[in-house]
Parts: C-alpha cells; sequence; structure tokens
C-alpha cells in the first residue's frame, strides 16, 4: 500500500466507522447468542488489501479505539489485533492469493484467531471467574456471521483504498484470467 | 513493524495495569469515552431500526424455538396437573369412602376391597361399571358395592382380574331400604336416566316420610326375599315426597349420595358384616 497522508485518512476513518458500527449496532445484534465482529474483518480487509505493515498498523489503531472506547484493558485488543492483521497481511504477501472467495475464508480465519487469542488473553488477564462453555458456541457464530459479512466489507474495503493500493488482488487476477494474446501467425512457436 | 506494536501494545498493557485510576491511559479512556458518547448515542440513534429488524429476526427465530419448548413444557405440566387433579380426587373419593365407614350405622368386618372403575357403560342409562378386581381379590357375585358417600350397586359378575358392577340406577335394580332412623321401609328403584333421582317405592302411606332424612339399607335377612346388602348402608337422602290421599303408597324422591356419573373409586364389600347397634335400634322394623 502506498502510505500518502489519503491513506492513512480513510484507514483512519474506517477503523473509527468500523469501531463505532460495532458499539452502535452489531455488537447489540444478536443472532443465535452471537453477534458479527465488524472491527477484526475491517482490519482484516486492510491487512488483506495493504500487506502486514498496514494490517498490524491498522490493528493496533483499531484495537487502541477499541480499547478506548470501551473501557476495556488497554492495550489487549491492540495486542491481539495487531496480530491478526500482521498475519493477514503475510499471508496475502507470502502467498499472493487472487481468488475471488478468498474474503470469506480470510475473514473466518482472521475472527477465529481474534475471538480465541482475545479469549486467552482475557482469561489470563481478566476474568477469575469459570466460564461458561457457551462461550464457544458465542465464539462459533461470530465466525460464522463474519464470514458471511466478510464478502462485502472487504469488497467496501478494496474500494476504499483502490487509490492508494500498490497492487490490488481483484486486478492480479483480473489481468492473469485475461487469455494471452498471441503474436502474428507467422511468429507463433518462434516466441522464446 | 510487528515487533514494534506488539511492544506498544505490551507497554501500554503494562502500564495500563501499573497505574492507578487516575493515570494517564484511565483518563485517556475516560476522555475518549467522554468525547465519543455523543458520536456513539447519535450512531445508536441512527441504527436503532437495523438494531430492531435483526432484533425482530432474532426474536421471531427465539419464539419459535421457545414456542416449541414451551408446547412441550404446557403438555409435561398439563400432564402432571391431570396426574395431580386425579390424586386429588381420588384422596378425596377415599377419603368419603373412609368417612362412610365411621358411620354408627354403617355395617362392620364387611372386608372391603377398594377397586377402581375402568370401564363405564356407555350409555345414558347409568347402568353398570366395570371394576379392576375381581375373583383373585375376593371379588364375588351379588357383593354390594359403596363409592365416596353411599351404595352404588352390587356385583353381577365376576371375573380372575375384573368385575361387572350393576348400579343402583340401572332399570333393573332395586334395593330394600328403610327411612332412618324412622325406619319406614321400601324399595329404592331408580328413575332411569336421572342419575341423580332415585324412588322409594312401596312406601305405605300411613307412614310419614319427611324431607332430608336419611335412607339406608333395611338389609332384610329374615324373609324370603333376603336383602343381598347388609343392613346400614346409605343410600341417599330424601329430596322430595309425593302424597296422594288416593294412593295407597306415597312415592319419595331420594338423592343418592354416591356422585354415579363420576365414579372412580369404589369398596367392594367382601363380607355381609354386621349391622350396628344404630342401624339395628332403628324403626325396629329391619
Amino acid at each position: 500500500m502506498i502510505l500518502s497522508p489519503g491513506a492513512f485518512v480513510r484507514v483512519g476513518l474506517l477503523l473509527l466507522l468500523a469501531v463505532i458500527l460495532q458499539l452502535s449496532a452489531f455488537s447489540q445484534i444478536g443472532i443465535a447468542g452471537g453477534h458479527a465482529d465488524l472491527v477484526v474483518l475491517a482490519v482484516a480487509a486492510v491487512a488483506y488489501y495493504g500487506g502486514s505493515v498496514s494490517g498490524s498498523a491498522a490493528g493496533f489503531a483499531a484495537g487502541f479505539l477499541l480499547d478506548l472506547l470501551t473501557g476495556a484493558t488497554m492495550g489487549a485488543s491492540s495486542l491481539v489485533l495487531t496480530a491478526v492483521g500482521y498475519g493477514v497481511g503475510r499471508y496475502r504477501e507470502v502467498r499472493d492469493p487472487s481468488h475471488g472467495l478468498l474474503p470469506i475464508p480470510v475473514g473466518a480465519a482472521a475472527t477465529a484467531a481474534w475471538v480465541t487469542a482475545f479469549a486467552a488473553v482475557s482469561l489470563m488477564l481478566d476474568i477469575g471467574a469459570r466460564v461458561s462453555p457457551l462461550v464457544l458456541r458465542d465464539m462459533v457464530v461470530t465466525i460464522l456471521l463474519n464470514a458471511l459479512l466478510a464478502f462485502p466489507v472487504f469488497a467496501g474495503v478494496r474500494r476504499l483504498l483502490r487509490p492508494s493500493l500498490a497492487r490490488d488482488p481483484v486486478e492480479v487476477r483480473r489481468r492473469r484470467q485475461q487469455p494471452r494474446e498471441a503474436g502474428p501467425l507467422g511468429l507463433r512457436g518462434l516466441e522464446i | 513493524m510487528l515487533g514494534i506494536f506488539v511492544a506498544l501494545s505490551i507497554a501500554i498493557l503494562t502500564a495500563y495495569f501499573g497505574e492507578s485510576g487516575g493515570g494517564v491511559f484511565h483518563t485517556l479512556q475516560r476522555g475518549a469515552q467522554e468525547a465519543f458518547a455523543p458520536v456513539e448515542s447519535g450512531a445508536s440513534r441512527a441504527l436503532k431500526p437495523v438494531r430492531d429488524f435483526f432484533g425482530w429476526a432474532g426474536d421471531t427465530i427465539d419464539a419459535k424455538d421457545q414456542n416449541e419448548a414451551l408446547k412441550k413444557e404446557v403438555q409435561q405440566l398439563r400432564s402432571d396437573l391431570a396426574e395431580a387433579q386425579t390424586a386429588v380426587r381420588d384422596s378425596g373419593q377415599l377419603k368419603q369412602i373412609a368417612e362412610l365407614h365411621e358411620q354408627d350405622y354403617f355395617p362392620q368386618a364387611t372386608r372391603p376391597v377398594t377397586a377402581r372403575v375402568i370401564a363405564k357403560s356407555p350409555t345414558v342409562w347409568h347402568s353398570s361399571v366395570k371394576i379392576d378386581k375381581g375373583t383373585g381379590d375376593g371379588v364375588r357375585v351379588d357383593q354390594p358395592v359403596v363409592a365416596a358417600g353411599g351404595l352404588v350397586g352390587k356385583v353381577t359378575t365376576a371375573t380372575g382380574g375384573t368385575a361387572e358392577v350393576r348400579l343402583i340406577t340401572d332399570g333393573e335394580s332395586g334395593v330394600s331400604a328403610q327411612v332412618f332412623p324412622a325406619g319406614v321401609s321400601g324399595v329404592v328403584r331408580p328413575e332411569v336416566g336421572d342419575p341423580d333421582d332415585l324412588l322409594l317405592e312401596n312406601v305405605e302411606s300411613d307412614r310419614r316420610v319427611t324431607e332430608n332424612t336419611l335412607v339406608i339399607t333395611s338389609g332384610f335377612t329374615s324373609s324370603r326375599l333376603e336383602s343381598l346388602f347388609p343392613r346400614g348402608i346409605p343410600i341417599g337422602r330424601v329430596s322430595k315426597v309425593d302424597f296422594d290421599e288416593l294412593e295407597t303408597y306415597q312415592r319419595v324422591h331420594v338423592k343418592p349420595f354416591a356422585d354415579i356419573r363420576r365414579l372412580d373409586l369404589v369398596e367392594v364389600l367382601t363380607r355381609r358384616g354386621v349391622a350396628t347397634e344404630a342401624a339395628s335400634l332403628a324403626g325396629g322394623d329391619g
């Protein structure tokens, strides 16, 4: 990702919007015991299109905002989301995936990593009481809901970041799918 | 870069845990929450319809599950209630039957066998019921059957495990009875189709019968027509007396004590028993 001031502003606003939407709406829409988590999807999307550096920075910023606005233990969310952003970004850099439906498994995997790691950090830091096994069910529901939401969220983030993207995976895919133009008939087979 | 952010996060965590409530990060948190409160509030208000929509959808799904669960619960509770009501009713009937034995005119040493009514004649004549005790329990033909309140009939057939009881409301039934303690005798016959009204017939007109007096089995033993029933089983109470100057006999209406329409538990008196002193002294013509 080209780190321009415009990109910073766009990502900053995106994360702020994601956090506010999460707190004002998504967290309050309970479906089968769980709820969708927009923040981790936004971080994963930024990482997916922007790479590991952008991903870890977005994760840190989103986590910091989340902790600030929820009054939770400062640093816990940013620690986990930094790792999630970095992981997604590295995956994109190393594997260079270009499948159109990849945002769904990536979103689901990022969510799974987020809920699991955050639960582990919370257990280590805060929670002294017994934890109900229902937490596992809620985690699974959140992962499934995020898998459903991943595609539109990734598409929206891509649209937002497109001016700043050095390399758009969707464009790469399109280019790969385009048939190679053959040269003049007489030269076919002579290309080296 | 990852290392920097992770280290930063850990540093924030450490500082947050290390500082007091008035520390930098706590203050920052409070400030951010105050600053963003209007934004969050506005967003929350603006997104309320969305939340409501999803809430409605979720509630509908939950309601479906709850509906199923509640249906099962209602069914279980109905079943429990029915069992409880049956138990209460059975208990009440057993209590009334037990009280029957405590009456000073009720025959003694009758060796009662408690039985449950398992079938009733499907007609409106209230003629017979089937009980779940038979010869294996000592039940024999012609033994009297009582229920809560008083006499209900006699055993007409008995098998090993069941018995048929002809009710006193059956058209063929006739029970020698007397008004207690006056001692006026007659035969209790049914008014077929109305189990709440029996007729004490063959009551001579010169022996006046008054309303609300008790009617019990007379238990003739010495005459040719020996009564099947021991003396002293209550049948009912005189509800009305039809007196005609021209008639030789008066017609006495008797309301039976036993609720013939709702028989659940009965007792078969497997022994004729011994008439109590009170019953023997009553009227003196027994």
